[in-house]
């Protein structure tokens, strides 16, 4: 005999299952290729009662060989950061300390459990799981096709919303060929008959009180001889209804436990066997993860709702009182009863040491929701403490990308700082909205607050930390605007500063900053060194510092057209942000990304990257170029007209302020007037404004260059100062040398300038070639107006239009597709390509045939050789 | 009431300290009380990675609730058919 415990295979004897056999299968087929090596799993859905449980129990009753682990989510006020995994970790064989652990370091540890030995991982109930196992199942998830792992989750669809942490999983598993999502539906009135045969009840009026939900039909069927119960609550109290008082009121504490109700506390509630053996047979408690549990949350929702107004604070108080006689040490869940029982002391304290956890294991999400909870709670007579613990929340909410509430959080601490009497807490304040503010592109306010923190620390500390850091943040400021003498006036100050107290961080913020605005203008010494830099804080474990470092970098690697460094950044930089949990750099970079692929051509990749920035509306810094790019691939393959995107975009770079966010907006409005020929009076109306903020800055001169040609191109040729000064291409075009200006984009790799370039030309063959290459990139939009400007022109050259069902399509190329294209094109194997991507053989097959549909080639070997053209070197 | 022999694997026991042995005593000991059936500790063995133990029960269903409550593993647990020592050696062989 052992103890492992096991969670029930809910009325899985009691009633058969049916009208299940295509999900079965589905499951079984999940398994057998699991057991084969071959990973993936099935999403199961449904209402409470569906029968989600008791179908994935059947499946588990043969697992062909696969260890079967079984972990569950548990409704409690807030969730415990990575329950499910903490709940298996035995299970699997690993250690896992509840908030001792870096994420990634956990995601590896489950890996590595999994790769070793085949398994069935169940986790039940999403709809109540924290956003910590959302990341290791995504982990898992994105790497399963080299596992011998069937994941299997189940939830309810209704109860996931569009922010809900479970959504971005469910999102993958949609994607992923490896998974299958099943929805349960309610049983046929012909499964009720079959269920209710030799009873005498009615089919037809059980399926219509019941609905068809598989569980409140089993209820009634197990005692057919009762009146049938108008809802699932009667149907479940009907079997407490025999129950006395006191043992009534041990079922209402297991009810008040939502997790499960530890046995080790029974002796401490005076809960003895004889109890328990009673309550047991009412069928609704079972034994499982260590402690008494209902066999069905509906079940314990309707006792729940038997405890009478003001008796549930005491069955939580009693509880809380068992666990703390016992030594429990689980902060969450007396958190909960804390709560619940009114305990204004514990529960601060326990949702404090929540808290610390949930930070330590990096789950934001409830870090967050813990700190509300111990504000909420809090009873001080010390403003100063409010405030920080207050600060400490908005960290955590910016960590979830709720940059709004956590700005209020940050703002409402001022009158605490005010009467702490305490001006250095004050500025800091003001330099956190600052910050703030940027990120959600509210820059006059970022400005301001950054000032306040400025004069305040000014005047309290002139020659502190404090102060440093605000000149620091008012020059970083101002360098985004461009007001590089006042960046660099400022910056001095924070310079001065880090010497005298000796501060690395500041030091190297200063740095920064020289570097960066050098780069900016065009100083080929300054990459080399602001990469220095991001070293030098990253050996200093600096990581948010080094993650700005690399997003300025790599955000002038893509301005000044510098594709393949930038593409060597972001590979380096984008997983370093995800390690680090860098949110702000996260959504920035991934912006870049999208920009990268939107100028290589790679317009499907670009469009996955701007959706990934756009669909979390929590970093409206990063979302300019996200906004571009949804704006012009539509209209450069003719689908659709991108105003939407496009004012949404100018709104944005306005508030923004920044000329070299708001330059690119305007040359969009140009091309999308140019190529729909429809009039847009913010093209006449704006322009001067948009080229008066161009001084001859170099660092401007790349997207006034854009901007100019394509004014040419609508026939509004505007004089700037200094043309010589533009970069080369720009020159090129504008002195009419189109086809040097194509040779240009084509070593640089950007196919859609080369091919407007030839399209520039007055000589009709450059001409056709222009609209050949913006056939081979899916631009039919653009192509459309080529081809209708020579028609125009009297020119019967161009090339005959591709009929779209043999039209290859390189552009269309996902980032998945890229990857798999970009190692292809190195000559790596399917076998490799399996390793490196954590795919499996089978996946990688079906990626490499789709990249040779989509580039039109015939083999690989033609990819190895034509890589340099088609961006994938 | 019949007897139970209870293998309990835990990793390191023949290094736990008097203090601990307190510790699990107690925990134990309140276990029993709990109950509230008849239930009786006869004794308990460290030896290895293993405390093996007599109890007295009902039966096996009992042994693992007490095991529950006190938060013990009970990863072995047999009824006791017979006891026999040197003085059966002196017994008549017809029972």
């Amino acid at each position: 005999m052992t103890l492992t415990a096991t969670r029930p295979t809910i009325y899985a004897g009691l009633v058969r299952l049916l009208e299940r056999d295509h999900e079965l299968g589905v499951i079984r087929s999940a398994l057998a290729a699991a057991s084969r090596g071959e990973g993936g799993g099935v999403a199961v859905s449904g209402e409470p009662g569906a029968g989600k449980s008791t179908l994935i129990g059947a499946a588990a009753t043969d697992p062909v060989g696969l260890r079967v682990v079984r972990g569950g989510c548990d409704p409690l006020r807030t969730p415990r950061p990575l329950g499910p995994f903490l709940d298996t970790a035995s299970e699997l064989d690993i250690e896992l300390l509840a908030g001792d652990e870096a994420l990634t370091t956990v995601c590896e540890k489950v890996y590595d459990a999994l790769r070793a030995t085949p398994t069935l991982l169940v986790v039940e109930d999403l709809h109540w799981v924290d956003a910590a196992s959302v990341e290791v199942l995504r982990f898992l998830t994105h790497r399963s096709g080299s596992l011998p792992l069937a994941l299997v989750v189940s939830y309810r669809d209704h109860e996931i919303g569009p922010r809900h942490p479970a959504r971005a999983l469910l999102g993958d598993l949609a994607r992923d060929d490896g998974f299958t999502t099943l929805a349960l539906d309610p049983l046929s009135i012909g499964a009720v008959e079959q269920l209710v045969a030799g009873t005498a009840l009615a089919a037809d009026q059980v399926h219509q009180v019941t609905g068809g939900n598989p569980f409140f039909v089993a209820e009634v069927v197990k005692d057919p001889d009762r009146p049938l119960p108008a809802s699932v609550r009667d149907a479940v109290l009907a079997r407490a209804a025999d129950l006395d008082d006191a043992d009534l009121d041990v079922l209402q504490l297991v009810a008040a436990a939502p997790d499960r109700l530890v046995d080790r506390v029974l002796p401490a509630l005076g809960v003895d066997l004889p109890t328990l053996r009673r309550l047991q047979e009412t069928g609704l408690l079972d034994r499982a993860r260590g402690g008494l549990v209902f066999r069905h949350e509906l079940a314990r929702q309707a006792v729940e709702t038997t405890v009478p107004a003001g008796g549930s604070a005491d069955l939580h108080a009693r509880l809380l009182a068992a666990m703390e006689r016992v030594g429990m040490d689980e902060p969450a869940v007396l958190t909960h009863h804390a709560v619940a029982a009114h305990d204004r002391e514990r529960a601060f304290r326990y949702a404090r040491a929540a808290a610390d956890d949930a930070v330590r294991a990096a789950a934001h999400t409830e870090a967050a929701a813990f700190l509300e909870t111990a504000l909420d709670h809090l009873v001080t007579d010390d403003p100063r403490e409010r405030a920080e613990l207050t600060l400490e929340l908005a960290f955590q909410l910016y960590m979830t990308s709720r940059l709004r509430e956590a700005i209020d959080h940050v703002e409402s601490t001022m009158t605490l700082w005010e009467s702490a009497d305490d001006a250095a807490g004050l500025a800091a304040a003001h330099e956190m909205v600052a910050v703030f503010e940027y990120y959600n592109a509210r820059a006059e306010q970022a400005r301001s607050h950054a000032d306040h923190a400025s004069d305040l620390a000014r005047s309290a500390a002139p020659e502190d930390l404090v102060f440093g850091s605000a000149q620091a943040t008012r020059g970083y400021l101002a360098y985004r605007r461009g007001e590089y003498d006042r960046a660099l006036q400022w910056n001095d100050d924070a310079s001065r500063v880090a010497v005298r107290m000796g501060d690395d961080q500041l030091t190297l913020r200063s740095r920064f900053l020289h570097a960066a605005s050098d780069l900016a203008k065009g100083s080929g010494d300054a990459r080399a060194q602001l990469a220095d830099w991001i070293e030098a804080a990253r050996s200093l474990d600096l990581d948010e510092l080094a993650s700005t470092g690399y997003s300025n970098l790599v955000s002038l690697d893509v301005e000044q057209r510098r594709f393949r460094a930038a593409e060597n950044v972001l590979g380096e930089s984008l997983p370093f942000t995800v390690e680090k949990d860098i949110p702000i750099c996260r959504h920035w970079q991934t912006g870049v990304r999208s920009r990268l692929h939107f100028s290589q051509g790679h317009w499907s990749a670009a469009l996955e990257d701007a959706g990934a920035v756009l669909i979390d509306d929590g970093m409206p810094l990063a979302m300019v170029w996200p906004l571009l790019v949804s704006a012009l691939v539509p209209l450069r393959r003719g689908e659709a007209g991108p105003e939407l995107a496009l004012d949404e975009a100018a709104d944005l770079a306005a508030r923004i302020g920044e000329p070299m966010m708001r330059i690119p907006v305007h040359t969009a409005r140009v091309e999308s007037a140019w190529t729909t020929g429809d009039p847009d009076p913010h093209v006449g109306e704006g322009t001067p404004d948009v080229l008066a903020s161009y001084d001859g800055d170099p660092a401007l001169s790349w997207a006034v260059g854009d901007l100019v040609v394509w004014l040419r191109r609508l026939g509004l040729p505007t004089p700037v100062p200094d043309p010589e000064r533009l970069p080369e291409p720009y020159r090129l075009s504008l002195s009419g040398r189109h086809d040097e200006a194509a040779a240009w984009w084509h070593r640089t790799g950007d196919p859609f300038a080369e091919a407007m370039a030839w399209g520039d030309s007055e000589d009709p063959a450059h001409r056709s070639r222009g609209v050949e290459l913006l056939d081979r990139l899916g631009a039919v939009g653009t192509a459309d107006r080529r081809r209708a400007e020579l028609r125009r022109d009297g020119i019967a050259t161009a090339p005959a239009k591709p009929r779209a069902s043999t039209r290859a399509n390189p552009g269309g190329l996902t980032n998945r597709q890229l990857d798999v294209a970009r190692l292809v094109a190195r000559g790596f194997t399917n076998a490799e390509i399996a390793e490196r991507l954590y795919i499996s053989p089978k996946t990688t097959d079906h990626h490499v045939s789709a990249v040779l549909m989509k580039l039109g080639l015939g083999n690989r070997r033609q990819v190895v050789v034509r890589a340099d053209e088609l961006g994938l070197a | 009431m019949k007897r139970f022999i209870i293998e309990r694997n835990i990793e390191g026991a023949k290094d736990l300290t008097h203090e601990d042995l307190v510790q699990i005593a107690r925990t134990s000991c309140a276990a029993v009380a709990s109950l509230g059936v008849p239930y009786v500790w006869v004794n308990s063995y460290v030896a290895g990675d293993k405390i093996y133990c007599v109890h007295e029960a009902e039966d096996a269903e009992t042994i693992v609730e007490h095991a529950r409550r006190g938060g013990f593993p009970a990863d072995v647990v047999e009824v006791v058919v017979a006891e026999f020592g040197p003085h059966t050696a002196t017994e008549s062989q017809v029972a």
